[in-house]
């Protein structure tokens, strides 16, 4: 699975950057995020639980974070495991660009997804992952908009 | 004239031979009084559900079942550390191969079983799956076998390196065996020579048998009187009851095997499955019932699938189209295990039939077998051995090169067909053919749809095409098969050392009915309507009168099962001997009680007249009567025979089909026009029941070819493991059928017949691929891998340019 797509932030870049990297934010937008701790200098873990068709489950994942250029560019890859529903894993390159009145940031993710959720939910997995990405921005783009205005 | 009529009216009465008698269990099917597995409760009875790998290859670091076994309900989990003690992690597969049966320390195809849970209901159950946890580490996934050959990567660690398998060297660690048949230098020699040589490779997908009921079983373990009972989804109830004594120690009398009524086998329900041997265990370590039915995608992803062969053929012609060479590779994909259910001796089944219909003079086949991160399996799929692979490959290797030599493909099959005259022929590749008229069938056939009539629109319709005046083509998809069924002469078939006879035990009551019981068993074929139509003509009494019995191993004679075609042309057999049997002792008791010599009476449907005296008769009512109650000196009293039949060879049904199917170029979208099936199985025990099986095979024909397949992708996911993906017709893309025949009979079975359920998928395939590729033949196209459903034909009618 490939999804690519960009979103415009209300907030300075720098803004933007320190909010990706910050538990309190990620677990407030992340859609069913249950728990999230920074477990390293770039590492998170999570439990998340996703509903994809007929399959719900509750995924256990990290995250690792690959600063590259801050705060312009960096990646991240990650796993999740969800135990008899299956498992996932991946990664995305993030780009930050400057624009007027805040920031626009692109992504370009790869998923590889396996087990039930695979079988069951092939044919809405991307559907569902390109809704879940929005929600996560769209309340992610609210959280980071508030705290600027602040 | 008189005579005559009453003759008739005997006959007729007994429904026997020939009588499109309606099928007796249909009474109870179509009332909902079915007795299926999931039908079988026993008081305190528990249920078993797998924890399945979602990954196809992949170390097992830790399985944790504590949280499981909190679960309310959860009575026991095992994994493979508790079956080991016991030496039944592992078990034996049916191709001298062993499977695990819980993940030992790595798992090898997603969906494989890595623990089972054992609960009071099967919500519990589920849940208690959920609640395991199981840490894996993934290892680098092979779903393709021709990489799988070359690749570094160890599927199997448990085999020893270097050392042989089953069927001799493995030349690689993920390599299984080489099987070969056929002179391979005269073959080399012969394409080297030809004038013509036709080269493709023909891939027959991987699918599955998804019969309507899914397998399942429920074994009892009775601690007290130290008796097992296992009732199953079994097509061999014998073999399974062999196999679990062998593998628990239990003494074979003390095991019970229970074959219910089975909503469809069609080759799934005749391996050894893991969730058999599971409930077992739990059975005996909690001391209760234990149920297991597999769900849908259980049964898609997990037990065994069918096909998966890459065949790469050549096949070599005079200018005039004479054969005169056909050579054969297949590529074997048998996933993880191998698991397919052969005949001992044949890895590759009989695949080696592969020369059809034709008169081959030099043929070479060679099979490797190859492990893949893939269910195992590699059944016969409504065929025998492997015989729809085969029949598949040369019918498109013919098909091929009529396109190479510029011939009309009906011509091309007839010029080649074995001769009447020929039989009984041996193949080069070493079967000896009973019987065929080949000829006569296709002649009848070509005659019934106007073949050159259609060959005519066909061309029309192509000018049309080109002139921009339609976007349909018209495809003629031409097959004529030979099936190899009926397994086998014991003197070459085995399954897992037990000869592949079978039986009949009869029994006929005092007032002259009669119950007979064999070593099959039905999964829908209606073995209790046409068993008894043959013992009705055998001993005269009415098949009204008689019961059929199957599947209960206490009380059926041993029996290697029902699969491979091989009811009819072997327990048919047996019950024709076993029934002549109870003829031979009634003609003596007859002839005390006509008070005349034993030569002195003759057989008259239903009763032994006095030779020129037909007036003077005892009908085998009068006798089944007078061997219970009256002392015949010399004589045992009662009246029952049993028979157990060693078949001499085995049978060669074969048909005709043709299929007429238009297709939309842009949409690729297919509909079935006219669907002509001739079958010969030589003699026809129930047309009525014929007719059903060619339906019902053709169906599935169908399906296997428009779209049905076990898909994979790259890290081993099952795409099709839903019948939201995996294509199972329903009628309403199910065309109508015509069913004709020809009756050429085994000259080596009692009663002629060859048998019939299979035929039609194996003959049906070829038709309407055949018909597939015939549609675009005026534009180039020679080969097009099934299955053809709509994506498929669209990118072939979009890469021969035909989208503008």
């Amino acid at each position: 699975m490939e999804l690519k797509e960009d979103v415009f932030i209300p907030a300075p870049r720098e803004r933007v950057y320190d909010a990706l990297n910050d538990p309190e934010v990620l677990r407030a937008s992340i859609p069913g995020c249950e728990e999230l701790e920074k477990t390293g200098e770039n590492e998170f873990a999570a439990k998340v639980t996703l509903k994809i068709g007929p399959v719900k489950a509750r995924f256990a994942g990290t995250v690792t974070l690959h600063p590259e250029a801050p705060p312009e560019k960096f990646s991240l890859d990650g796993q999740g495991n969800g135990g008899a529903a299956g498992f996932a894993k991946g990664g995305a390159v993030v780009t930050l660009d400057e624009e007027d009145g805040g920031t626009r940031l692109s992504y370009d993710a790869r998923a590889e997804i396996g087990g039930k959720l695979a079988q069951l939910g092939s044919r809405l997995v991307q559907g569902t992952a390109k809704k879940l990405a929005a929600k996560f921005f769209a309340s992610f783009a609210d959280h980071v908009a508030q705290e600027t205005s602040a | 004239m008189k005579d005559f009529e009453d003759r008739e009216q005997r006959t007729a009465a007994l429904k026997g031979l020939g009588c499109s008698r309606k099928r007796v269990e249909d009474a109870r099917f179509t009332q909902g009084k079915g007795n299926y597995i999931d039908d079988v409760t026993l008081p305190g009875m528990l249920f078993g559900d797998f924890v399945r790998s979602p990954h196809a290859h992949a170390r097992i670091k830790s399985i944790d079942t504590e949280a499981a076994m909190k679960v309310p309900g959860v009575v026991a989990v095992l994994t493979a550390a508790d079956l080991e003690p016991l030496g039944l992690h592992w078990m034996p597969t049916l191709a001298g191969d062993k499977q695990m049966v819980l993940a030992d320390g790595k798992v090898l195809f997603q969906g494989q079983e890595v623990a089972y849970v054992v609960a009071e209901d099967r919500y519990a159950a589920a849940d208690g799956v959920e609640a395991v946890e199981v840490e894996y580490e993934d290892l680098e996934v092979i779903t393709d076998p021709f990489k799988s050959l070359e690749s570094d990567v160890v599927l199997r660690e448990d085999l020893e390196a270097g050392a042989d398998g089953a069927h001799g060297p493995r030349r690689h660690h993920n390599h299984i065996f080489l099987w070969e048949e056929g002179d391979k230098d005269a073959t080399a020699q012969a394409i080297g020579e030809a004038e013509v040589v036709a080269e493709e490779m023909v891939y027959y997908h991987r699918t599955h048998p998804c019969p309507l009921e899914t397998c399942g079983c429920v074994a009892s373990m009775d601690k007290i009187n130290g008796k097992l009972t296992l009732w199953g989804t079994f097509q061999a109830p014998h073999v399974v009851r062999t196999v679990a004594s062998l593998l628990s120690g239990i003494e074979e009398h003390n095991i019970r095997v229970i074959s219910p009524d089975i909503g469809g086998g069609f080759g799934n329900k005749v391996g050894v499955y893991p969730g058999y041997i599971c409930s077992i265990v739990a059975s005996i370590v909690t001391g209760k019932p234990v149920k297991w039915v597999e769900d849908r995608m259980d049964n898609l992803m997990s037990t065994a699938f069918a096909r998966d062969y890459w065949m790469k053929g050549k096949i070599a012609a005079t200018k005039e189209g004479k054969i005169t060479a056909l050579d054969c590779h297949v590529t074997a994909d048998h996933g993880a295990f191998d698991a397919c259910a052969d005949p001992t001796k044949f890895p590759a089944g009989f695949f080696h039939i592969c020369t059809g219909s034709y008169d081959i003079p030099a043929a070479y086949v060679g099979v490797d077998g190859v492990y893949t991160n893939k269910a195992p399996g590699g059944v016969a799929y409504r065929c025998s051995f492997r015989v729809t692979e085969a029949a598949y490959f040369i019918e498109r290797m013919i098909e091929i090169l009529a396109i190479e030599l510029g011939m009309d493909a009906a011509e091309l099959r007839r010029i080649n067909f074995i001769k009447p005259e020929q039989f009984p022929y041996t193949s080069a590749l070493g079967w000896e053919y009973d019987s065929g008229d080949y000829h006569t069938a296709w002649d009848k056939a070509l005659k019934a749809v106007d073949y050159d009539g259609l060959r005519r629109e066909q061309a029309e319709r192509v000018e049309a095409f080109r002139r921009g005046e339609t976007r349909k083509l018209l495809g003629i998809g031409l097959t004529h098969f030979t099936e190899i069924v009926g397994a086998g002469p014991v003197k070459n078939c085995d399954i897992l050392g037990m000869g592949m006879f079978d039986s009949c035990e009869i029994r006929i009551h005092p007032t002259g009915s009669a119950i007979a019981r064999l070593g099959t068993i039905s999964q829908g074929q209606g073995h209790a309507t046409t068993f008894a139509q043959i013992l009705a003509s055998e001993v005269g009494l009415p098949a009204d009168s008689i019961t059929i019995e199957e599947g209960d191993t206490d009380t059926a004679p041993y029996g290697l099962g029902t699969y491979g075609s091989r009811s009819t042309p072997v327990a048919g057999a047996a019950t024709a001997m076993a029934g002549r049997k109870i003829r031979a002792k009634a003609q003596m008791i007859a002839a005390y009680l006509l008070e005349v010599h034993d030569d002195d009476v003759e057989w008259d449907v239903d009763r032994f007249v006095v030779k020129g005296a037909p007036e003077r008769f005892k009908t085998m009512k009068d006798v089944a009567y007078a061997a219970y109650n009256q002392p015949i000196p010399g004589v045992e009293p009662g009246l029952e025979a049993v028979s157990y039949y060693d078949p001499p060879n085995m049978t060669y049904p074969f048909g005709a089909y043709i299929c007429v199917m238009e297709i939309d170029v842009d949409t690729g979208e297919w509909e079935v026009r006219q669907f002509y099936a001739l079958d010969d199985c030589g003699t026809r025990i129930n047309p009525m029941v014929i007719e059903g099986q060619v339906h019902g095979g053709l169906t599935e024909a169908l399906a296997i070819a428009m779209g049905q397949e076990i898909a994979y992708d790259k890290i081993g996911n099952v795409k099709t493991g839903t019948l939201m993906d995996f294509f199972l017709p329903t009628t309403w893309e199910t065309p109508n059928y015509t069913s004709d025949y020809t009756e050429t009979p085994s000259p080596h079975h009692p009663i002629g017949a060859k048998g019939v359920g299979e035929s039609p998928n194996v003959g049906g395939v070829p038709a309407f691929s055949n018909a597939v590729h015939d549609a675009f033949r005026a534009f180039g196209l020679r080969q097009s891998h099934m299955p053809h459903d709509h994506w498929r034909i669209w990118k072939t009618a979009n890469n021969l340019g035909l989208h503008g």
